[in-house]
């Protein structure tokens, strides 16, 4: 039972929002605009251009967007807008919201059910927000023996990591928050320390179903952090280069998968077992040990972890997309930006307007978004397939696969791209 | 220069720190949100004791525990360095002598002997 729900009704709501619109509008032009009045009083305005800089002009600037315009482009190649939105953390979370919708949707028909359906008229369109209200809303309940700094922090540094995961994908060219020239190393760091925060939190949990789960996660990720790491030597070799933006420019012609089909088979199923998804949800498995890891985990901390979770698996298919399927690389859809809109401005019956830095973004980003994205939204689809399909795999078996199957297949790679490089197929002066 | 150079690199890597302090800034408020709105009700202590299915828990919740696979921990420690010493090799490649690529065969042998037989071992499990 939550504070919430028993009273609530869409009217009430309403009705308490129009309330602070009232006060807040009334409290303005009572207290807000006599305030800011008497302090012109005293404050000496500067003047630009011969004219003095009125608030009623710089409302004015604000408005003509042949000023704004080059603030919002120096604004977005700024770092913040980086982090904060575009290659970053909300078109990420933007992605990995709509997964979960499709992954409930798709589950649901793959298994002859309906899905979500009510919330939102349509579908179930809004059952996410609707969830994302009900665990935010629930109480939050630690067990008393737990070790509280360290499970507080626990969800808070999963989706930490994962966003940094995120920073090393280069969505465009040029657009990416953090272009190193070791991308690929700092890769298999950061997946170094999620198996530490699942044994952390699990071990804090001070439970037996939390510390099960945590020793699975923990030998499934050792077992096959090898096979992910090998698997990707190919390429490396191939081109000669750690850093991603460099690994997608490599693309241009062929995507690698063309050539090591093998390698990107064995990252695909390390892939699937890194982010604990079915055939490889061991450390979660719900009928067996409650929910493994997340056992303790209630309300918003859950609600953290899926979404740090969710973030994870955009950036596991971002990557695959950036080594594997040619990045940003695709033939070009977006049509040219019209010339005559630069030259003449845009003419609106008698008027005519010349806005300067209209073109907001080149059409090579928007193609590269366009390719990267669908890329990504494919990959993520086969990422959620197999959960509708597989059984779960038994812990002994999933060791055997990781060390004598997927490590052999990954060498097998290796000696595929080293061939290809030594009979002059590949590489530098090769024949393509 | 060196001090210029060093401050480039660093500063590439500080938008990934940037980016891991901008995801827990930006999630934190839903915790303290989550605090502050949901109901609070200490009356009862079963609440706060550990979730095993609706029993009352019995014994510790860290417990000693088999380490059936304990093996395979171990020869991560090695394989992992290895993985890791293969890159350095495979991202210079290109400028190395093609007879340079003879030892890391030996090597990758030496290797792939030593997990064979580590394997082998592993299935031993009356010596763990």
């Amino acid at each position: 039972m939550s504070i919430i729900a028993p009273k609530f009704r869409l009217g009430y709501f309403i009705k308490s929002l129009l309330d602070n619109v009232f006060w807040i509008i009334i409290l303005l032009t009572l207290v807000g605009i006599p305030t800011i009045q008497v302090a012109l009083f005293f404050i000496d305005l500067p003047v630009i251009d011969g004219d003095l800089l009125t608030p009623f002009l710089a409302l004015t600037w604000l408005a003509d967007p042949s000023r704004t315009l080059p603030i919002v482009k120096t604004l977005m190649q700024t770092d913040f807008f980086k982090i904060a939105v575009f290659p970053g953390f909300g078109f990420a979370a933007l992605l990995a919201a709509g997964t979960i919708f499709v992954e409930r949707k798709l589950l649901a028909k793959l298994q002859l059910r309906v899905g979500p359906f009510y919330c939102g008229k349509i579908e179930g369109l809004l059952q996410l927000m609707g969830d994302g209200l009900k665990l935010i809303s629930k109480e939050i309940i630690i067990p008393a023996k737990a070790d509280k700094p360290i499970f507080w922090i626990a969800p808070l540094l999963f989706v930490g990591t994962a966003a940094a995961f995120i920073s090393l994908i280069p969505v465009s060219p040029g657009w990416v928050i953090a272009d190193l020239d070791v991308g690929l190393l700092a890769f298999f760091v950061i997946i170094g320390f999620f198996p530490i925060i699942t044994v952390l939190s699990s071990w804090s949990a001070n439970s037996k179903f939390p510390f099960i789960g945590g020793i699975r996660a923990l030998h499934q990720m050792v077992s096959f952090e090898i096979p992910l790491i090998l698997s990707l030597l190919g390429i490396v070799i191939l081109t000669g280069s750690l850093n991603l933006s460099e690994i997608v420019e490599s693309q241009y012609n062929y995507p690698w998968i063309i050539f090591m089909p093998i390698g990107a088979i064995v990252f695909f199923i390390a892939m699937l077992a890194e982010l604990e998804r079915i055939p490889f949800d061991l450390p979660e498995a719900e009928s067996e040990i409650v929910a493994g890891w997340l056992t303790e985990f209630s309300g918003m901390m859950y609600g953290l972890v899926q979404l740090g979770s969710y973030l994870k698996l955009y950036a596991f298919a971002a990557l695959f997309v950036v080594l594997f399927l040619g990045g940003w690389n695709g033939p070009m859809v977006i049509p040219p930006f019209p010339q005559e809109i630069i030259t003449d401005g845009i003419e609106l019956g008698p008027i005519s307007v010349t806005v300067p830095g209209l073109p907001l973004f080149t059409p090579e980003m928007l193609n590269g978004t366009f390719w990267f994205t669908i890329k990504t939204v494919g990959v993520i689809f086969f990422i959620l397939m197999p959960r509708g399909v597989f059984p779960r795999i038994r812990i002994d078996l999933l060791l055997h696969i990781g060390w004598y199957k997927l490590i052999g297949l990954a060498f097998v790679n290796i000696f595929i791209s080293l061939s290809l490089l030594y009979a002059g197929v590949l590489g530098p002066g090769g024949m393509i | 220069m060196l001090a210029a150079l060093v401050g480039e690199i660093v500063s590439n890597y500080s938008n990934v720190l940037m980016m891991f302090g901008f995801a827990i800034t930006a999630t934190a408020p839903a915790l303290l949100l989550s605090k502050m709105i949901s109901p609070k009700k200490r009356n009862n202590p079963v609440k706060f004791l550990p979730m095993e299915c609706g029993q009352v828990p019995k014994g510790e919740g860290r417990t000693h525990f088999m380490m059936q696979y304990y093996a395979y921990v171990l020869m991560f420690v090695v394989f992992d360095v290895m993985a890791i010493f293969l890159y350095s090799w495979g991202s210079t490649i290109l400028n190395l002598e093609r007879t340079a690529t003879l030892p890391i065969i030996i090597f990758l042998g030496i290797m792939f002997a030593a997990m064979a037989f580590a394997l082998y071992q592993s299935k031993r499990r009356n010596i763990w």
